[in-house]
C-alpha cells in the first residue's frame, strides 16, 4: 500500500499522466470532434470509427477517462503539494541558516570561490539585505546571507494555481449556461426557457470607407419577467457587457426581412424574417413561406449559384423556398420588386435589414479559474526569477574572506555573478583567484 | 509618406534583412566547419545589423498599417524571426555565446523564409481581431516562441556535443554539458513563463470575443500541448538521472510543437484560429 501511495503521489507518475494527456490532446486535435456517428464511419472505414466511437475520441475532452486522468492528475498534484508543504514551511522558517549551510551535505556549498577583502560590501551588492555576523565554534568570524527564499515555494504555488485553474473550469462547465436569442431592432424575445427576455433596441453595422466592416454595436435590454428588474447595455464584439449578472455577447449577424402576403390587393399578413426563418400563410392551411437568404448585391458565381458581390445595396435579392403540406413548391431568387404568386396570393420580400444573434452567458466560477492563472503568473516568477540563493564567509588567519556560494536554481550563473561583483570591487589582482 | 510607400519601404528593408541573415547564417557555417574565428566574428556583427534593420522593417510597417505587425501569417512569421534572433542576441549579450547562431541563425532564417513566401498585403482586421488582448497575446507568443527557439539550438547542440572530436577550438567555443544545460534551461524557463502568458491571455481575448475561454479549439490544444512539453522539460531536469540528455530531447520536441502550433495548425487542421 505505502509502495501505491508513494507512486501516485510522485512525480514519475505524473510525468506519465502528463504524457496520456498529451496523446489524448493530439487525438483530440487530429480527430474532428463532435461530429455525427456515420461521419466517422465513412472517414474512418468500419473498424476505424467504431474504435473512435467506442473510445469516445470523437469527444476527447468530455468523456470519461479525459476526466478521470485530469482528476488523477489534480489528485496526484494535491497529494504531492501536501507532501512537499511541511519541508517547505520548515526549510522558510529555520532552513537557512550559517549552521544548516555549514553542515550541508552539497558540495557547492564548500567550494572556496575567491578570497574576499570585504565581504559585507560584496554580498550587499549582489543584494543581500540582511547579513548574519558570528563566530564559529574556533572563533573565527563569519558572515552569511540568504535572499529569495520565497523563491522556494515558486513551484508549489504554480501547482496550486493550476489545481485552482482546472477547479473553476471543471466547477464552470458543470454549473455555466448558454443561450442565444437573435432578432432585429424593436423585437423582445424570451432569453430561451428563462424567467428573462431581451430586447434589441438598436443594432447597428459599422462600415469602412472600403466596405469592410469595423464593429457590430447591439443595444439591449434584458428584463427579469418574474422581479420586473431590468437593465440596459450595448454590446460589440469583444466588449461583452453584464446584465442582470449574464455576460451578453455581440456573436454573429444576418439579413432578415420583412415579408407581406397579399390577397386581391389587399394585406393580409406581415411578418419580419431572419434568413433560415419561415412563416404559415394564415388564410391558407399547409402554405408555408421560407426566407432563406439574403444579397445585397446579388450575381451568379461560376457554377451558377447566387451569391453577393459587395455589400452594398446594388442589386438586392432574395432567395426563397415556398412549401405546400411539407412538400416543396417551388425555390428561386427573387430581384428588386419580383413577387411570387400563388393562386390568389402574391408574396413579397422588403426592407432588408440586419439581424443581430446575441450571446448569453453566466459561468459563476471564471472568477476562480482568474485567480489560478494569476497564482501560476507569479508562481512562475518566483520560481525561475527569484532564485533561493546563499553566501558565506569566514575570515582566515591572514585576515581574507575565502567566500562560498551556492544557489541551486541559480547554479553557474550565481557563481559567475558573485565573482564577476567581485572582480569590479576589488580587481581581479586583489584576491586570490582559485 | 502613403501607407503604399510605407510597405515599399518596408520590403527593401525586410529584403536586407533576409539577406543579412543568409549571409550570418553561411559565416557561421564556415566559422564551425574552417574552426576560424574571424568568420564567427563577421557572422555575429553582421547579424546585428540584419537584425536592427528587421526592427526598422517592422517598426515601419506598423506606421504604414497603423498597427502592430501581428495580425496575418505574413505578419507573425516576421515578428516570429524576429523573437528568436532578439533572444539570440539576448543570450549571446550574456553568455557570450557565439557559436550558437551556428544553430540559431538557420532556423531564423527559415523562418523569414516563411515569411518572405506569405501575402505581405495590409488588410483591415475583422471586429473579433480588433483587441489589445489579442495584441499583447501575440507579442508574448513572439517572446516566449523566439526563447523556445534558442532552447532548441541550445539543446540541438547539447545532444551533438558529445559527437564532436575534442579540439581546442570547440573548447572555447562550445560550453560545457553543465553549462548548455543551464543556457536551455534559462531559455526555456523564459519561454514557459511567456507561454504560460500566451495562453491566458488568449484564454482572455476568447472570453471577450467568443464568449468561452477555452474551447479546445485545435491552436489552443496545441498551445496545451506544447505547455505541458515544457513542464515535462521542467520536471525532467528536476529528477536525477533524467538530467540532461532527456529534457534536452524534450526541449526539442517542445521547439517542433511550437512550429507545428503555429504552421501545421493553421493548415492542417481545422478551428476558429484559421484565420491568423
Ligand atoms: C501540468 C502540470 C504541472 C505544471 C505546469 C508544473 C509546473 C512546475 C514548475 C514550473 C516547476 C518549477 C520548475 C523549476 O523551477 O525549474 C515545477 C516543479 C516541480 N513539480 Fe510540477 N508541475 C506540474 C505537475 C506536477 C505534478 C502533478 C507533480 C506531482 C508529483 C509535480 C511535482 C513537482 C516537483 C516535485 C517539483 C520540484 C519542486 C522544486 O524544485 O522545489 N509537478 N512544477
Amino acid at each position: 500500500m505505502k509502495k501505491f501511495t508513494r507512486f501516485f503521489f510522485s512525480m514519475k507518475f505524473a510525468l506519465i499522466l502528463l504524457g496520456i494527456l498529451i496523446i489524448a490532446c493530439v487525438a483530440g486535435s487530429v480527430i474532428p470532434q463532435g461530429e455525427i456517428a456515420s461521419y466517422y464511419m465513412s472517414e474512418y472505414g468500419q473498424s476505424g470509427g467504431g474504435a473512435i466511437l467506442a473510445i469516445g475520441l470523437d469527444d476527447v475532452f468530455h468523456c470519461p477517462w479525459f476526466v478521470a486522468l485530469t482528476v488523477v492528475l489534480c489528485l496526484n498534484l494535491i497529494g504531492c503539494n501536501i507532501i512537499r508543504f511541511p519541508s517547505l514551511l520548515r526549510r522558510t522558517r529555520n532552513g537557512f541558516t550559517p549552521e544548516k549551510y555549514l553542515s550541508s551535505e552539497l558540495s557547492g556549498k564548500r567550494v572556496e570561490l575567491f578570497r574576499s577583502r570585504d565581504p559585507e560590501t560584496l554580498f550587499s551588492k549582489c543584494g543581500f539585505r540582511k547579513l548574519v555576523k558570528g563566530q564559529t565554534s574556533d572563533g573565527r568570524s563569519y558572515i552569511y546571507g540568504v535572499k529569495n527564499k520565497a523563491g522556494i515555494w515558486g513551484a508549489w504555488l504554480c501547482h496550486l494555481g493550476m489545481l485552482i485553474v482546472i477547479t473553476g473550469f471543471g466547477l464552470g462547465q458543470m454549473k455555466q449556461v448558454k443561450y442565444a436569442v437573435y432578432g432585429i431592432p424593436g423585437q423582445t424575445k424570451p432569453v430561451e426557457d428563462t424567467q428573462y427576455e431581451l430586447t434589441i433596441d438598436d443594432f447597428e453595422v459599422t462600415l469602412r470607407d472600403d466596405d469592410t466592416v469595423e464593429q457590430y454595436t447591439a443595444s439591449i435590454t434584458m428584463r427579469d419577467t418574474k422581479t420586473g428588474e431590468e437593465a440596459s447595455g450595448q454590446t460589440s464584439v469583444n466588449h461583452p457587457c453584464t446584465l442582470l449578472g449574464m455576460r451578453c455577447y455581440q456573436n454573429s449577424t444576418g439579413w432578415a426581412a420583412t415579408v407581406q402576403i397579399w390577397k386581391d390587393d389587399e394585406l393580409i399578413q406581415e411578418d419580419v424574417l431572419c434568413a433560415g426563418e419561415y412563416v404559415n400563410v394564415e388564410d391558407k392551411e399547409g402554405l408555408t413561406v421560407m426566407f432563406s437568404a439574403f444579397y445585397p448585391d446579388y450575381i451568379r458565381d461560376k457554377d451558377g449559384m447566387p451569391m453577393t458581390a459587395s455589400s452594398r445595396m446594388n442589386n438586392p435579392a432574395y432567395l426563397y423556398r415556398l412549401y405546400y403540406q411539407n412538400e416543396i413548391l417551388g425555390m428561386n431568387v427573387l430581384e428588386g420588386k419580383e413577387a411570387i404568386t400563388v393562386d390568389a396570393y402574391t408574396i413579397i420580400f422588403k426592407d432588408p435589414q440586419s439581424y443581430t444573434l446575441i450571446q448569453i452567458k453566466r459561468d459563476p466560477y471564471t472568477w476562480l479559474a482568474a485567480i489560478g492563472a494569476v497564482i501560476m503568473m507569479a508562481a512562475l516568477i518566483l520560481a525561475f526569477y527569484l532564485r533561493t540563493a546563499e553566501v558565506y564567509a569566514s575570515r582566515s588567519d591572514d585576515g581574507s574572506w575565502p567566500v562560498s556560494g551556492y544557489s541551486r536554481k541559480g547554479g553557474a550563473d550565481f557563481v559567475d555573478m558573485l565573482q564577476e561583483k567581485h572582480k569590479e570591487l576589488e580587481g581581479g589582482n586583489v584576491s586570490d583567484e582559485q | 509618406m502613403s501607407s503604399e510607400q510605407f510597405l515599399n519601404v518596408e520590403n527593401t528593408l525586410f529584403t536586407i534583412a533576409m539577406a543579412g541573415y543568409l549571409i550570418a547564417m553561411v559565416l557561421y557555417a564556415l566559422f564551425f566547419a574552417l574552426k576560424k574565428e574571424k568568420p564567427g566574428k563577421w557572422a555575429g556583427i553582421i547579424t546585428t545589423l540584419a537584425f536592427a534593420v528587421h526592427t526598422a522593417a517592422l517598426i515601419v510597417r506598423s506606421i504604414g498599417a497603423g498597427r502592430l505587425p501581428l495580425s496575418n501569417q505574413y505578419e507573425f512569421a516576421t515578428s516570429f524571426a524576429w523573437g528568436i534572433c532578439s533572444c539570440y542576441l539576448i543570450f549571446l549579450w550574456r553568455y557570450h555565446f557565439r557559436a550558437l547562431g551556428a544553430f540559431v541563425l538557420p532556423v531564423v532564417f527559415l523562418i523569414i523564409g516563411y515569411a518572405a513566401m506569405q501575402s505581405k498585403e495590409v488588410r483591415e482586421l475583422m471586429p473579433a481581431l480588433r483587441s489589445n488582448w489579442l495584441a499583447i497575446h501575440v507579442s508574448s507568443a513572439i517572446i516566449s516562441y523566439g526563447a523556445f527557439g534558442v532552447s532548441f539550438a541550445v539543446s540541438l547542440m547539447f545532444l551533438i556535443r558529445r559527437k564532436m572530436p575534442d579540439s581546442a577550438f570547440w573548447q572555447e567555443h562550445i560550453p560545457d554539458e553543465k553549462r548548455l544545460d543551464l543556457i536551455s534551461y534559462r531559455a526555456v524557463s523564459l519561454g514557459f513563463l511567456f507561454l504560460t502568458f500566451v495562453i491566458i491571455s488568449g484564454a482572455i481575448w476568447a472570453e471577450h470575443a467568443w464568449g468561452s475561454y477555452w474551447s479546445w479549439d485545435p491552436k489552443e490544444t496545441w498551445a496545451l500541448i506544447t505547455w505541458f512539453i515544457y513542464a515535462i522539460y521542467l520536471h525532467l531536469r528536476i529528477s536525477k538521472g533524467w538530467k540532461g540528455k532527456s529534457a534536452a530531447l524534450f526541449a526539442v520536441i517542445g521547439f517542433i510543437c511550437v512550429i507545428f502550433t503555429y504552421i501545421g495548425v493553421n493548415t492542417l487542421l481545422p478551428g476558429v484560429h484559421s484565420y491568423a
